[in-house]
């Protein structure tokens, strides 16, 4: 058992790192617009001439 | 004729990139018809940058140039640093960020267009839409362009931006996404936390067997630990919009809705601590992560519903938002707000007048169909007061501003006609309710738990969960919401209400009073013409010159003819007559006095105030505005007397109409040739009797609309609106007012129905807290979907009665 608080240190760890990436994530901005980009994915990208 | 109609139909030709139909095929570009030249220059733009997917991909096809066909001065506003940083959300050495709002923005094609801006326009760094919110952000190379180069490039591609939004309307938007982000990240730490925490302490329960654990000693003070460094941050940092509103609450000595949830959070949190600490328990710190967590789902939920709800209520401005200053070095374009007493201003044929001010040029006619209902230009010579809210005819004028802009006269009227509303609403109410509430609530908490004393955590749990699932925000929630949702879809149906308390008010009215010109009669007037027999060739030639005019009168003579072409030699002289050479016959049309300045007299000496016609130099007869009701008056009318409701017509008119009058109402009930003052004392003496709502054109009544208990302006074009209403109604929907009062009372109902689930649920839910069946988690899940509950009755409530009406 002796093995437990480091396996559960590792797992906070781990999700402690997708928190950051949420958190990242939200202060970027992209929860913002949840409806804009479902359209824009839709349209094939244009190279400028 | 109908066959004819659907032949022609199937020629006509469809511009190609906005789809309306051509006049005729004079603007061709590669093979395609266009309508205007602002469509063709957009489909040139495209096909030049390889950009023609747009036509593929579009649902629907590009949005008219032709109506965007604006002057270019209305842009040179955005010229005016002050205006210009209202745009403007973020600048820095490599790129300026601004967000416009565009309201034609409509479909996936207008995402694709806009967001391939910068491959059109350098000086572009990128361009990114949100398409519900109708708002584009440009990145922009600092230098490059202005606001109002990307302003009028918009505007080029048929994306007009509304520049009249009110100055803190976007960083209000600016606000609302750091709100919600605020709430992402909180809801984001608790989330993490709660998954945690209940891991170790599951752990721990089931480790629990009769009394004795199997588990390692050391495990659980590990599991301790960082149950308590998960739930800091849950405390300090997520709770934080509970504890924060509860504590500047508590500093002012007030109570507010936030005190209980925070008293809830705070006991458990605590408790929970000081356990651990004296090792009375383990603490509950899973549930005070839960409860944290689930209030804040509770909050997104509701914030999104009442985003929902109160989107898209835009409000534009009365006033022109810019004004055009003489200064020593010539004319600049100012911000209304910075317009000063003494201040030179140029208002041209059109515009508004912003402030009480002076006349300055030798001679002016101003149109104070806001003011006094009367479309017929007023003629003001030099030094002549002029007031604000009057509509520039004919030639431009130079003022010199006598009152601030917020003193004029409109302005004072509206502020005080909204200080009415703002009186007598629930709100205050609400508010008084909602202390009691909220006191009765803690006493009733502190009384569960004395009861369950001996067994302190079943006790503090009761405590919690009543505290937490009293839910008073219902009371704070139905009225708001269910109007506000009827205030939008009356706003989409063109019905504009100022503010949810006039609906509140339109409930329970009494008598309805109706003002005659410009309300139950049309603003723009059938015109009858009373002379000699003209010819065929002279009865046409009197509509093409008329066709010229932009005067009430002449527009009514020339009855749908927009501008005809065989007309020469026009002169007009704004508001006063206009002449012209049309099928061979010369044609005047004016007032007596413009007639005499052509040598043309009036043998009788008669008509002065008539607007007489004469071909040829010689009087053939006059034009008379006929009076002749909306369409619709005569069925709102009945369905109102239906509804029990007291009509009466209040007029400063003479009764040459009387006989057209008294068909539809008693005789009784008709009042001509009331002053202002008159119908103030007539509608307060009605007022003794009844709830009155008065029913005008706008600003002419106004102080008979302050008067009564609601009015409702009708107006033939709502992008003018009538500050002295509560409520905008266009002409064509005037049949609509008496739905809308049914509707007002359907509103109530709807409000009351969620006022009785809310106490009933709280009284039951209170009951069941009170035996100590519900955890913290379960109230925390329970309260934000009281919540829902109450906001779907009142959209719901809303949307239903909604259909009846328009």
């Amino acid at each position: 058992m002796s093995v437990m608080p480091l396996l559960v240190i590792c797992s906070i760890l781990v999700a402690g790192g997708f928190l950051l990436a949420f958190l990242f994530a939200t202060r970027r901005g992209q929860y913002d617009d949840l409806g804009t980009p479902a359209v824009r994915m839709l349209f094939d990208d244009v190279e400028p001439k | 004729m109908n066959q004819q109609n659907t032949h022609t139909i199937d020629h006509h030709l469809h511009c190609a990139h906005c789809g309306d139909v051509c006049a005729d095929a004079s603007i061709t570009l590669s093979d395609h018809v266009f309508c205007c030249t602002g469509c063709a220059s957009v489909y040139e733009l495209l096909q030049e940058h390889n950009l023609c997917g747009y036509y593929q991909d579009g649902v629907q096809t590009g949005v008219s140039q032709q109506q965007s066909h604006r002057d270019r001065q209305a842009y040179a506003i955005l010229d005016d640093p002050t205006v210009a940083a209202r745009f403007v959300e973020f600048a820095d050495q490599r790129r300026i960020r601004m967000r416009f709002a565009l309201p034609t923005m409509h479909c996936a094609s207008c995402v694709w267009l806009l967001e391939r801006l910068p491959h059109i326009q350098s000086g572009l760094i990128s361009a990114e839409v949100d398409l519900q919110r109708k708002t584009i952000v440009v990145d922009v190379v600092p230098g490059a362009l202005r606001v109002r180069d990307v302003a009028e490039l918009l505007r080029s591609f048929g994306y007009e931006p509304l520049i009249h939004v009110e100055g803190n309307e976007l960083s209000r938007e600016q606000q609302r996404k750091e709100a919600t982000r605020g709430l992402y990240l909180r809801l984001g730490v608790a989330g993490f936390a709660m998954g945690n925490i209940m891991m170790f302490s599951i752990a721990q329960y089931l480790a629990h067997r009769n009394g004795t654990t199997t588990i390692d000693p050391t495990l659980v003070a590990v599991f301790t630990w960082l149950s308590i460094g998960l739930s800091i941050p849950v405390y300090v940092y997520s709770a934080s919009p509970w504890l924060r509103s509860a504590w500047a609450a508590l500093r002012q000595g007030t109570v507010n809705l936030d005190i209980p949830v925070a008293l809830g959070i705070t006991t458990l949190f605590v408790r929970s601590i000081a356990d651990i600490a004296t090792g009375a328990s383990e603490g509950f710190l899973d549930s005070f992560a839960g409860l944290v967590f689930f209030l804040l789902i509770g909050r997104v939920f509701q914030q999104k519903a009442f985003d929902a709800v109160t989107f898209d209520r835009t409000v534009r401005s009365f006033f022109p938002l810019s004004v055009r200053r003489d200064t020593p070095l010539g004319e600049e374009v100012v911000a209304i707000d910075a317009l000063r007493v003494g201040d030179t201003i140029a208002i041209r044929n059109g515009e508004v007048i912003p402030a009480d001010a002076v006349l300055l040029s030798p001679v002016g006619y101003i149109d104070y169909a806001f003011v006094t209902g009367e479309s017929v230009p007023v003629e003001c010579s030099r030094g002549a007061m002029v007031y604000a809210g009057g509509k520039v005819v004919g030639t431009a004028l130079q003022l010199t501003a006598t009152r601030p802009v917020s003193q004029g006269y409109l302005a004072s009227l509206w502020e005080r006609s909204s200080a009415r509303t703002s009186r007598d609403g629930y709100r205050a109410l609400s508010d008084r309710f909602g202390r009691l509430f909220i006191w009765a609530v803690i006493t009733i908490a502190a009384v569960g738990f004395v009861l369950w004393l001996p067994d302190i955590p079943v006790a503090l749990s009761v405590f919690t969960a009543v505290v937490i699932i009293a839910c008073p925000c219902a009371l704070t929630l139905a009225a708001p919401i269910t109007l506000g949702t009827a205030m939008g879809i009356l706003g989409r149906r063109k019905i504009y209400a100022k503010n949810i308390d006039v609906l509140a008010a339109l409930d329970d009215i009494g008598a309805v009073v109706f003002d005659k010109t410009g309300t139950l009669t049309s603003s723009q007037p059938n015109v009858v013409f009373h002379g000699d027999e003209l010819t065929h060739d002279e009865y046409a030639a009197v509509v093409s010159v008329a066709s010229h005019s932009t005067h009430p009168i002449s527009r009514g003579l020339a009855s749908g003819v927009s501008c005809a072409k065989d007309v020469g030699d026009v002169t007009e002289v704004a508001g006063r007559g206009i002449t012209g050479i049309a099928h061979g016959h010369r044609v005047h049309i004016g007032s007596m006095h413009f007639l005499a300045e052509y040598g043309i007299a009036d043998p009788k000496e008669m008509h002065r105030h008539a607007t007489m016609v004469a071909v040829d130099g010689q009087i053939v007869g006059e034009v008379t505005p006929r009076a002749e009701f909306r369409e619709g008056v005569g069925e709102l009318l009945s369905a109102l007397r239906q509804q029990g409701q007291r009509c009466e017509l209040l007029t400063g008119d003479s009764d040459r109409d009387r006989d057209l009058v008294s068909a539809l109402f008693e005789q009784d009930a008709m009042t001509f040739r009331a002053s202002p003052s008159d119908k103030v004392d007539h509608l307060e003496q009605l007022r003794r009797r009844t709830r009155v709502l008065m029913i005008g054109d706008g600003l002419n009544d106004m102080s008979a609309m302050a008067v009564a208990d609601v009015s409702i302006a009708v107006t033939d074009n709502t992008s003018t609106l009538a500050p002295a209403s509560d409520m905008i109604i266009p002409a064509t929907h005037i049949r609509h007012i008496a739905d809308l009062l049914r509707y007002a009372h359907s509103l109530r109902n709807v409000i009351h129905v969620a006022l009785w689930f809310t106490m009933l649920y709280n009284v039951v839910v209170i009951a069941i807290a009170l035996t100590g069946r519900l955890t913290p988690v379960i109230t925390a899940i329970m309260m934000p979907l009281s919540s829902l509950l109450v906001i779907g009755i009142s959209v719901g409530g809303a949307h239903l009665f909604a259909r009846r009406v328009a």
